[in-house]
């Protein structure tokens, strides 16, 4: 989660407003307590925008800012945002987060922000985007060497900092890349997948399902 | 000099033209005490925009994952009361319901301020309200146009039509009492006043014309009023939400509207008999008629909101029944059940009786009816965004001073744009009324044969 | 425009102003050049009768039809000038581009009433049209413009006939 915000320029917005349910994180770790005591167990789920080839919040947003590219990314195009927050409203997985400040950076955390990433301003909706500008650098260090991107060359700034590599990345175009594989696999389900939005994230379960 | 000698005898008095002039040819003290109140009230209003434009949306009280609140539930709620006019005005003119007359006007007013001022919402609640014309098509630099796949484009294109044309609607027939009121003042405001008659005289000609195409207006405004708040409810039901996504939105938000715009009509005319002294022309039956109405209405609420719940409750689905829940035992029950009582208990209970269905019975269902209307969009809202399907992310919501004053403000504006109305036009439509008063039609003064060639001979 | 003069009465009642109409008829007057002001429309009567025309319903109709045309142009031809994928939803997606489409019909339909009322009552006017101020107060107006084989006398004899209150002469610009 915190490679996500050094990554993506996303604000920690403060005491106060997380508080007020205002926290910005693209990606969160959601901790689901089963069972009784004594025989109580924790299980994590990381939730991030779900990058749903039916996206529920693309349709919805009036002026294009959320809309899917060709690569298979839900796109969210900062300078289109109006702020209307249909968008959050309409995404069941609830991964869309909105600027209702300007964002701030005491100084010298200021220095530590990500020239690649746009910093947004205050009325603008922002989500996981598969750190997209890690894909496009990739994408065209790879052109610009005239060869194909490698399987796990790329990995997005939460897989890449996981210790236990929780989190696989990869071209699910390729089938035999390991995201790929990893995808199709007897474990595998998706989150809400009856609500018909076809994400492209897969959770693989620690068994089967019988 | 009117002729009234000859007309029968009817509830109109014989003054009327120069009763329904008076509040444009002479202000009280009154008047200008409650115009500066209200502008106060207003002002409020504006400086809290101000404010959060200045600020950010941080300063209301939205969170994740409660994104609309008290912004959505103001545009859904004036959008609602909008439909006061289009029923007493349109359809009732279409049903040549002779006790619309005097109370036309009124409910022609509170829609064209109604949906002005809901109309602000859309803007207000944006996050970066100074680009809200992107909403609109035109061609721009950046080569890309509206999504015209969004309810929020839809509602764009819905309320920009439903405003001209109530505009318009409230417009037209108000062109001979501007004639009128220009033959009856001098200098500066008779200009004015003659600008807007924009010369009508009265000719026959001209008044087919323009009954005709009040009639084309009526015929017209209703589809446009019941898509307007269709698409209103598109706005939630498109998303696939718990208790949003549900087909009974559009006509449920309907009946809603024409209910919640029964009611304020009631309070408005209530408030002009009053303020205006227009007992003569306001009678107790015209706000039986209404009642009845209200009462009718809040019976059709009543089912459509049984049918929705009913529909949740047997089907069981999970994500469902938590909205549904916190509704119904929850944290947002108490406003629940007060909406129930507001919308359903109190009107069955007053208006049921004709006994109870004075104006003070009237005025009094409406005011609990429009809180209750108003608890409904908000219970609409809020509850689904504060539970939707994964339980990590839910949330609650509680509003803050901002969002209070702009609510407060609205009734305040529509309070002054009411007020200034009625001073400047004929609050009761004097064309109108007159032709209500008609007396029959003497006998033909020549034979059947002399009529075929006197009359509508070419050339 | 030609300045001509007319004979008008006022009328306290419509069944006298009827009775002039009538009188004017008998007296050859084409009925085109009577014309009839008053405070507020008096259907019953005969001499409202004529100029009902179905003008406006067709002109609304065919603004409706042009909005709707329009309105296709413009959802089908925005989105394929830049086709985005939102959802899956296809580039021209029907379903919720009706909605647009439907309001741009009514809109379109809504607004050519208003003008074509305004053209055909001729409004605005600022020409110096026949009229009297003392219409407001619920006299109504009947009156005719002098011509070569109409002398203002047989005017006045048969607008007299009605029982004017009053019997004036105005210019006028036609």
């Amino acid at each position: 989660m915190v490679a996500c915000h050094a990554e993506n320029n996303i604000p920690t917005v403060g005491p106060a407003e997380a508080a007020r349910s205002r926290a910005m994180h693209w990606l969160r770790v959601e901790r689901y307590w089963e069972g009784e005591f004594p025989d109580v167990r924790l299980k994590f789920r990381p939730v991030l925008c779900q990058q749903c080839e039916a996206a529920p919040c693309e349709p919805v947003c009036p002026t294009y800012a959320s809309h899917h590219t060709e690569d298979g990314l839900n796109a969210q195009v900062y300078n289109r945002c109006i702020g209307t927050r249909y968008c959050a409203n309409a995404c069941s997985y609830n991964v869309r987060f909105f600027n209702f400040f300007n964002p701030i950076w005491d100084k010298p955390l200021h220095l530590q922000l990500n020239p690649d990433v746009s910093v947004r301003e205050v009325g603008v909706m922002e989500k996981c985007t598969f750190c997209v500008q890690r894909i496009k650098a990739t994408t065209q260090l790879a052109k610009s060497e005239n060869r194909e991107m490698k399987d796990g060359e790329l990995k997005p700034a939460c897989a890449q900092s996981c210790p236990a590599t929780a989190i696989v990345f990869g071209d699910l175009n390729d089938p035999e890349s390991q995201a790929s594989r990893l995808s199709r696999s007897a474990r595998g389900e998706k989150l809400l997948e009856d609500l018909g939005t076809r994400p492209n994230v897969t959770y693989l379960k620690s068994q089967a399902s019988a | 000099m009117t002729g009234a000698a000859s007309r029968p005898a009817t509830g109109v008095p014989a003054t009327m033209t120069e009763d329904l002039l008076r509040p444009l040819l002479e202000t009280s003290w009154k008047f200008y005490a409650l115009v500066i109140v209200l502008f106060g009230v207003v002002l409020l209003g504006v400086g809290s925009f101000a404010y959060q434009v200045n600020n950010g949306i941080g300063v209301w009280g939205l969170n994740w994952p409660v994104f609309w609140a008290f912004d959505i539930t103001n545009f859904v709620f004036w959008i609602g009361i909008s439909h006061a006019g289009t029923l007493i005005s349109a359809i009732l003119r279409l049903v040549n319901a002779g006790w619309r007359r005097p109370v036309t006007r009124c409910a022609e007013v509170i829609t064209a301020f109604a949906l002005m001022i809901g109309a602000m919402f859309p803007i207000v609640h944006l996050g970066r309200p100074w680009l809200f014309f992107w909403l609109m098509p035109y061609p721009t630099e950046r080569q890309i146009w509206p999504n015209f796949r969004s309810p929020l484009v839809w509602d764009f294109f819905a309320i920009s039509t439903y405003l001209t044309g109530s505009l318009l609607f409230l417009y037209l027939p108000t062109i001979p009492d501007f004639a009128l009121v220009r033959d009856r003042t001098t200098g500066f405001r008779s200009r004015v006043y003659g600008a807007l008659a924009l010369g009508w005289r009265g000719t026959t000609k001209q008044w087919h014309r323009l009954e005709t195409a009040m009639q084309i207006m009526a015929i017209a405004i209703i589809p446009v009023a019941v898509s307007v708040h269709t698409i209103v409810s598109f706005d939630f039901s498109m998303a696939i939400v718990p208790m949003w996504h549900s087909t009974i939105f559009g006509p449920y938000f309907v009946a809603g509207a024409i209910f919640s715009g029964i009611a304020a009509l009631i309070i408005a005319m209530a408030a002009l008999r009053k303020f205006l002294h227009l007992e003569a022309y306001l009678h107790p039956v015209h706000f039986e008629n209404l009642g009845k109405l209200l009462l009718m209405m809040s019976l059709l609420w009543g089912y459509f909101v049984f049918a929705e719940r009913l529909t949740t409750w047997y089907g069981n689905e999970s994500a469902e029944m938590s909205v549904f829940w916190t509704t119904q035992s929850g944290a947002f029950a108490p406003l629940y059940w007060t909406m129930v009582v507001c919308n359903f208990v109190a009107p069955l209970c007053i208006l049921s009786f004709r006994k109870l269905r004075t104006v003070t019975g009237c005025v009094i269902a409406s005011c609990g009816v429009v809180v209750g209307m108003w608890l409904e969009r908000f219970l609409i809202i809020v509850p689904t965004l504060s539970h939707k399907y994964l339980s990590y992310s839910w949330g609650s919501y509680r509003p803050r001073m901002p969002e209070i004053l702009l609510l407060v403000s609205t009734f305040g504006a529509m309070g002054l744009l009411y007020t200034l109305f009625s001073k400047f036009v004929p609050i009761i439509s004097i064309w109108e009324l007159k032709v209500g008063e008609q007396p029959e039609l003497s006998q033909p003064q020549e034979t059947p044969d002399e009529a075929a060639t006197l009359w509508r001979t070419h050339p | 425009m030609a300045s001509s003069t007319a004979v008008y009465g006022l009328y306290a009642e419509p069944s006298a102003a009827q009775r002039a109409c009538t009188a004017l008829r008998r007296a050859g007057v084409p009925e085109k050049e009577i014309t009839v002001i008053s405070a507020e429309p008096f259907e019953a009567f005969e001499f409202s009768q004529r100029d009902h025309s179905l003008l406006l319903f067709r002109l609304a109709a065919v603004g409706g039809l042009l909005g709707f045309l329009g309105s296709v142009l413009l959802v089908t031809g925005t989105s394929r000038a830049w086709p985005i994928n939102v959802g899956g939803m296809p580039i021209v997606a029907w379903w919720p581009y009706l909605v647009i489409i439907f309001e741009m019909t009514m809109l379109s339909a809504i607004l050519t009433t208003v003008v074509s009322l305004l053209v055909t009552a001729r409004l605005p006017s600022r020409a110096k049209s026949l009229y009297d101020p003392e219409v407001s107060d619920g006299k109504i107006l009947v009156g005719v413009p002098i011509a070569a084989d109409r002398t203002s006398e047989v005017i006045r004899r048969a607008l007299d006939a009605g029982g004017a209150l009053a019997v004036k002469t105005a210019e006028f610009q036609s």
